[in-house]
């Protein structure tokens, strides 16, 4: 077959310098040819005569019959080329270094006054991309911007927009990752497939013997070994590199060359395991971070119910205590008194009575009348403390427990701080309502025969209040929660109350018998003006 | 809501930012809004400083001179795109506009005179890109020695007199004026945008065009993929000499007279043009809008230096600081990319 490449007796110098000497090959259509050789041993030099870079200073190549002298005849002859540094238009962006010298397009007048046709180039680039396995983010990127792998994969697509008949490969794998690596060697042999020859200059014998079918051994410039793949193997290959024939001192060299490049292997795919297992962790990152951010959404949502639902608590009972309020106004100052003049009136009706027996009927009613009023006052001082409008939560309690303790017969210690100063209203209220409640609850489930009160400041801004009993005690397995659902609602007022006026609510049994319930409420300080002034208002 | 709401937003600004500052910045690095600014900041100032610049006949006569001068910074400017300079450009100027008045005074017809005109430009053209591109010489030293030898030829062709009473249709092309209803548009002018469009079409729209960038900065590039580099190069000062000859034509036309010292000491105005348009002496850059631009503020200068009626040297002085600055800007700009 008609060689598609001839080196003849090629030389070159620079200045006193030899680095090529005197070397001779063919290669013929549909071959690869392996180039091996140390650092320095001319292997880049050669690739740059056969390119027409660098013109020879002895010897001639021909590629299909036509003598190379400059990059042009070698490009027209159909020789592509793939260098170790890729030589780009740095200012350019990728489709248009992609066909740099081959645009696509119409022409005015001869091939240099073609319009370029974008939207064609940029489609064929893409498809040439996809052949590589790469994507770009966009085409119109300058190449300067690129990653030294991405730029030698722009490099590679150039080849694949022109069918070359000779490609000359030269070290492009050190910029390239592992995976393609393997993506090149696929490249070279469908290459080869369809018939073009393939120059491939490398220093991984693992990638000359993966693909080629000759390998040429260069050493100091000169060619010193020109070998079938399928009969010599890589002790002659080694042996040819380094310029040894005792094959005892090779194999040393071999291994150390194969654990070096299997090693490298090794590295390059666990790096891209790696890259792939920071891509799946990214995932599954920003995964959680949506359902953080979800459940965020849901919590602050249901943070905000809360918020509108313990408001219409709130009001509730403000409303409730307004209402009783009232109707404790109303039963004092209207029921109370229309009882005492109906009392006065039949007192004066006694007076003037003239039998004896009805003088005594009339004595009784006046009794149940004064029976009725204390009942109706008691119902008031229930309803709402009036005291406690006037003379402020410790008077009131003292008057509330004092009216309790002799109505059921259970001893009460009452026991105030002595700093116990006027509180804003809706607290002095709940905590008069707590100590209600609480009590309530003493009378109907402890059987205690005492019960104390105590109220102190447990700090300057917390009050404390604590109702402590020497009844039964909490039954065992007390649970707040479940008292709603067997109808019980004493403590579940508390809790809430407490929860409204943002404190804490503690509930347990003593060590000796009974249970105590221990409140703790934070209070604004109460600005002493505006206290004598609520004062002096209450007086009038 | 939470995180997600208050994150989002924040990131959305980071990006809104530095997209403006992305566009910000590249409109700034755009050394033709800069030049054109100090155009507009230096017409005010010659505005309220003298009463006879904004007057239609001053304005028309810049705009005549910069046509000319700008025509033959187009060539200049593709000269140093590829990399190169052309030094000769003055020179080659005289040398077409006395190519083409004598040639009409031995009585040959207007064409024909007008293409030996741009051939002498051409030739001129071909011989710097041929020693440049062919033997690898300095374009500096190439363009230096061709600007003197037509210097030469020009002067030995008249024996130092000019030449004068040149035919009407010839002064026509440059004293002319393209009447189009109320709106009477100077013929110099008229083949500067002509030719402004052409060459930013070749420049912008061709595969020559984008090769003449390539040239200018990653040759070998164009090597690898078998360009011949140098057949660009050698081109890019044909056609630098071609529109030297085409501006000198028209210069020879506009004043009636061919002297073959017209034009001297232009050279270094015109290469001042092109950079100061932002035509990088290192190559790969340059647009005709900036060269054209870059005209103007040289032509306002000088023409504003001599309406307020400074001495000459003032004009040597101003011109050759606007040089060093504009040099040592585009240094300053290659040292960052």
């Amino acid at each position: 077959m008609e060689p598609i490449l001839r080196c003849i007796n090629l030389s070159k110098s620079f200045g006193s310098l030899p680095v090529l000497r005197h070397v001779s090959f063919d290669i013929v259509p549909g071959e690869v040819v392996g180039l091996a050789g140390r650092s320095g041993a001319g292997k880049s030099v050669l690739s740059e005569i056969l390119t027409g870079v660098e013109t020879p200073s002895e010897g001639d190549v021909y590629v299909a019959g036509r003598q190379v002298i400059w990059p042009f005849h070698a490009r027209a002859a159909g020789i592509a080329v793939i260098r170790q540094q890729p030589e780009l238009a740095e200012r350019f962006d990728i489709t248009t270094n992609i066909f740099l010298g081959e645009e696509l397009g119409w022409s005015i007048a001869g091939r240099w006054l073609r319009v370029p046709n974008r939207r064609q180039m940029d489609q064929r680039a893409a498809e040439v991309l996809a052949q590589l396995d790469t994507r770009f983010n966009s085409l119109r990127e300058k190449v300067a911007n690129l990653t030294s792998e991405q730029r030698q994969l722009v490099a590679i697509a150039r080849t694949l927009v022109w069918p070359a008949k000779l490609v000359v490969v030269d070290e492009p794998t050190q910029q390239l990752s592992y995976a393609y690596q393997q993506r090149l060697l696929a490249l070279i042999r469908s290459w080869q497939r369809d018939g073009a020859a393939v120059l491939f200059s490398s220093n991984n014998l693992d990638h000359l013997f993966a693909v080629s079918d000759r390998i040429v051994v260069l050493r100091e410039g000169r060619s010193v070994a020109d070998l079938r793949v399928d009969v010599a193997g890589r002790e002659d290959v080694v042996a040819a590199l380094v310029g040894m024939a005792d094959r005892q001192q090779l194999t040393p060299i071999i291994w150390a060359l194969d654990s070096y490049y299997r090693a490298r292997e090794q590295a390059e795919k666990l790096g891209h395991q790696q890259t792939l297992l920071e891509q799946s962790l990214a995932a599954q990152d920003s995964l959680n971070r949506q359902l953080i951010d979800q459940l965020a959404v849901q919590v602050s949502a249901l943070d905000s119910a809360n918020l509108a639902l313990q408001d219409a608590q709130r009001r509730l009972l403000t409303e409730r205590e307004q209402e009783r309020k009232s109707l404790a106004r109303e039963l004092h100052d209207q029921v109370i008194q229309d009882l005492l003049s109906l009392n006065y009136q039949l007192e004066e009706i006694e007076v003037d009575a003239v039998e004896r027996e009805q003088a005594d009927d009339l004595a009784d009613v006046r009794a149940s009348i004064r029976a009725l009023v204390e009942d109706v006052r008691r119902i008031c001082g229930s309803l709402r403390p009036l005291t406690i409008d006037s003379l402020g939560l410790g008077a009131a309690l003292q008057s509330y427990t004092r009216d309790w303790s002799t109505r059921t017969g259970v001893a009460v210690a009452l026991e105030l701080d002595d700093r116990l100063e006027r509180l804003p209203e809706a607290i002095e209220l709940s905590i008069f309502r707590i100590v209600q409640e609480g009590l309530s609850n003493v009378r109907k489930h402890a059987r205690a025969s005492e019960v104390s009160i105590r109220l102190r400041h447990s700090s300057p801004r917390t009050l404390m209040v604590a109702i402590t009993d020497n009844g039964l005690g909490l039954p065992r397995g007390f649970d707040l929660a479940a008292l709603a659902r067997e109808g019980h609602y004493g403590l579940l007022g508390i809790s809430e109350r407490v929860a409204l006026l943002e404190g804490r609510l503690h509930v347990q049994n003593q060590p000796g018998g009974g249970a105590i319930i221990q409140v703790e409420i934070p209070h604004p300080r109460v600005n002493v003006r505006e206290q004598s002034a609520t004062r002096i208002l209450r007086a009038k | 809501m939470g995180k997600a709401a208050t994150v989002t937003p924040v990131r959305d600004r980071t990006w809104l930012r530095r997209r403006l500052h992305w566009g910000w910045g590249a409109l700034v690095r755009r050394q033709e809004l800069i030049v054109f600014l100090l155009l507009l900041l230096m017409s005010a100032a010659l505005g309220l400083g003298t009463e006879t610049f904004f007057t239609g006949t001053n304005l028309l006569n810049i705009a005549i001179y910069v046509s000319w001068f700008a025509i033959a910074a187009f060539g200049v400017g593709i000269a140093i795109i590829v990399g190169g300079i052309d030094l000769s450009v003055a020179a080659v100027m005289a040398l077409a506009g006395l190519v083409c008045a004598s040639t009409l005074q031995q009585g040959l017809p207007l064409p024909v005179a007008i293409l030996l005109g741009l051939l002498s430009g051409t030739l001129a053209g071909l011989l710097n890109g041929a020693l440049v591109s062919k033997f690898h010489l300095p374009p500096f030293i190439v363009t230096l020695g061709t600007m003197g030898v037509a210097r030469g030829i020009t002067l030995g062709l008249t024996n130092g007199a000019p030449v004068r009473d040149l035919p009407e249709a010839f002064r026509l092309l440059g004293q002319g004026a393209l009447v189009v209803g109320p709106v009477s548009l100077p013929l110099p002018l008229l083949w500067m945008l002509l030719l402004a469009t052409l060459v930013s079409l070749m420049l912008h729209q061709t595969v020559l065009g984008r090769y003449i960038y390539v040239v200018g900065t990653d040759e070998r590039a164009l090597l690898v993929v078998g360009v011949p580099t140098g057949r660009v190069k050698l081109l890019a000062y044909i056609l630098s000499g071609a529109l030297a000859a085409f501006g000198g034509m028209i210069m020879t036309a506009k004043l009636g007279v061919a002297s073959p010292v017209a034009a001297s000491g232009y050279e270094l105005d015109i290469i001042a043009a092109a950079v100061i348009g932002g035509a990088s002496l290192f190559g790969g850059e340059g647009t005709v809008t900036g060269i054209i631009l870059g005209a103007l503020l040289m032509q306002i200068t000088r023409n504003g230096l001599v309406l307020l009626g400074l001495p000459t040297f003032w004009q040597w002085l101003t011109i050759g600081a606007m040089i060093l600055l504009v040099i040592l800007l585009d240094f300053g700009r290659r040292r960052r990319v």
